[in-house]
């Protein structure tokens, strides 16, 4: 089912990001940016969120995203909107990466690529082991798939059973310091996750409706992989695609005009 | 030591449906039978140590008390960031258990051997540590990581280790006094126990009345029961089958420094090198100075020179 609003849930999202980064100085909003549509349709269209003790679960093991997920936590309502003002400050709230304890909804402590992959395997089966109906799902940066713990856990999970678990890449082609096929024998992708057992799926990252419907259709059984093709700095057109945007600082004057271009 | 400790894991497992039991391909025969009884709690994650401890956080966050089991290098080196961040920042109850402290495994080689953990595990916070010394401590280990729900590491020898506490222990996070004494204690922890109790005998015959403590929790350290055990006491002397530089003895040197200036403490350990020799751990004993004869020599010394 679309959401009528869902567009504009997104770009509030992306808007907040933006203000995240400028206030904060810090680096990371390509990569924020180019997650938050995989985080909306999550958080709005796919987990279940209502009853927060038998929850389903979101970690976001690319941690370097956090201001993606702190704005969506804040829109979805689960956290305070108040928070984000701490966000990355001296004597502040939320941290640049994960801390479990610094707010609801923030499920793992991750910061350290490959980490939050394999503990969402293990929530994942230790629910299966309660008969527990709840699921588990983990987004990890492309750049983060050369972490040799991704490729353990997607040998295991099979195995596991783990039919609950949903891996979403956020496929944005640009890792810190360059493209991920320039760097290391990248292709193919899906087909290696596939080989190694998953129910495997490519998909518009920014298409809401075909990210929604890769979440939910039915795996026969099989760990799911997400492979979503997404764009880094998406939304800004001036940040969409470029490397820079990694680690480049969002001054007042491109803040704003960053949200005037914000699309 | 390694089956009181798992067996008596398993044996609460089977009464209680928290906890979970996860090895990596390790542990011949010790699972055999529990992996039949309760299949839906126990998991070999194969050699993929990151992935494990990785999956073990997960499971802790999933509602289990999880226990890892393997040889010390793959709980605690290979994964070493995984047990940093997973499971000790996240403060999950997961207890690693680590089997092979120090040249158990000799000569295996020094990939085998773990003679650098306790430098390494006192790095986290967070992360309790016990260093049993025979089958008996290592149950009351295994009592007390049931009864809560911290991060642990354990410590373990293999299998075989004598016993030396006859009657179980009221208190394993307390040091332990194996004998009395009052020229000089003898403070050690695992299984080197031996070697310290003939070392206590051997001192006897010289007419040295030997304190010998076991301390079979290194982290959060005892030290102010020590202190008070030690009342009296000149010569304190740590005996440990683990690097001389980053183990027990070094935590109560850094300790005394700042809080008792004029104890004496001689510390002996592993000299910290990567061990080429092939020798069996009595072998690696004698050649690195652990054994009874130069423990009591070593303290004869040092009385002497007071």
């Amino acid at each position: 089912m679309d959401h009528p609003n869902i567009l504009d849930i997104a770009k509030r999202i992306r808007h907040s990001i933006i203000e995240l980064a400028c206030v904060s100085q810090g680096p990371h909003v390509g990569t924020a940016l180019s997650c938050a549509d995989i985080l909306t349709t999550l958080y709005f269209q796919v987990m279940r969120l209502d009853d927060w003790e038998s929850r389903d679960i979101g970690i976001l093991s690319k941690g370097h995203a956090a201001m993606a997920l702190y704005a969506t936590l804040a829109e979805k309502g689960i956290i305070d909107k108040e928070l984000l003002k701490g966000y990355c400050l001296n004597d502040g709230t939320l941290p640049a990466h994960l801390d479990r304890f610094s707010a609801k909804g923030v499920e793992v402590s991750a910061g350290s690529l490959g980490h939050g992959f394999n503990i969402g395997l293990g929530m994942a089966y230790g629910f299966k082991k309660r008969e527990l109906d709840r699921r588990v799902f983990v987004v990890i940066g492309d750049g983060e798939s050369q972490e040799g713990s991704i490729w353990e856990g997607a040998l295991f999970a099979p195995t596991m059973g783990l039919d609950n678990f949903t891996v979403i890449v956020d496929y944005n082609n640009l890792q810190g310091y360059g493209r991920p096929n320039d760097i290391c024998s990248f292709h193919p992708f899906a087909e290696k996750w596939q080989a190694f057992g998953w129910h495997t799926v490519e998909v518009d990252g920014h298409d809401h409706v075909a990210l929604q419907r890769a979440m939910n259709e039915p795996t026969a059984g099989k760990p799911r992989a997400v492979i979503a093709h997404t764009t880094k700095g998406k939304g800004v057109p001036f940040m969409e695609d470029q490397l820079v945007w990694h680690y480049y600082i969002v001054t007042e004057e491109i803040r704003k005009q960053s949200l005037e271009a914000l699309r | 030591m390694r089956n009181a400790f798992i067996d008596t894991v398993i044996e609460e497992c089977l009464r209680r449906d928290d906890i979970f039991i996860i090895s990596g391909d390790a542990g011949l025969g010790v699972f055999d039978e529990f992996g039949k009884q309760r299949p839906d709690r126990f998991l070999n994650l194969g050699v993929a140590e990151q992935n494990a401890i990785g999956c073990a956080a997960g499971m802790a966050l999933a509602g289990f008390r999880v226990y890892v089991y393997n040889i010390v290098p793959f709980v605690l080196y290979r994964c070493y960031e995984q047990v940093r961040n997973d499971i000790c920042y996240q403060q999950l109850p997961v207890t690693l258990v680590g089997i092979g402290s120090g040249f158990s495994y000799a000569p295996m080689g020094m990939t085998h051997y773990s003679v650098e953990d306790l430098g390494v595990a006192q790095t986290l916070p967070n992360l309790r540590v016990f260093s049993p010394a025979d089958p008996t401590e290592a149950e009351a280990s295994a009592r007390f990581t049931l009864a809560g729900s911290e991060p642990t590491y354990v410590r373990l020898a293999k299998r075989g280790e004598p016993r030396v506490h006859l009657d179980a222990l009221p208190d394993v996070t307390r040091p332990i006094q194996l004998a009395e004494g009052r020229d000089v204690a003898l403070v050690f922890h695992g299984t080197v126990v031996g070697e310290v109790l003939e070392a206590h005998r051997i001192l006897g015959e010289m007419g040295v009345s030997a304190k010998v403590i076991s301390l079979p929790l290194i982290n959060p350290c005892p030290i102010d029961q020590l202190d008070e055990m030690l009342e009296g006491i000149g010569q304190v002397v740590t005996i440990e089958e683990h690097f001389v530089d980053s183990g027990l003895g070094c935590r109560l040197a850094l300790w005394s420094a700042a809080n008792r200036p004029n104890w004496r403490l001689s510390r002996m350990g592993i000299k910290p090198e990567y061990v080429h020799a092939v020798k069996k751990q009595e072998g690696m004993r004698a050649h690195y100075s652990l054994t009874s004869a130069h423990i009591a020599s070593h303290v004869r010394s040092l009385l002497v020179k007071n």
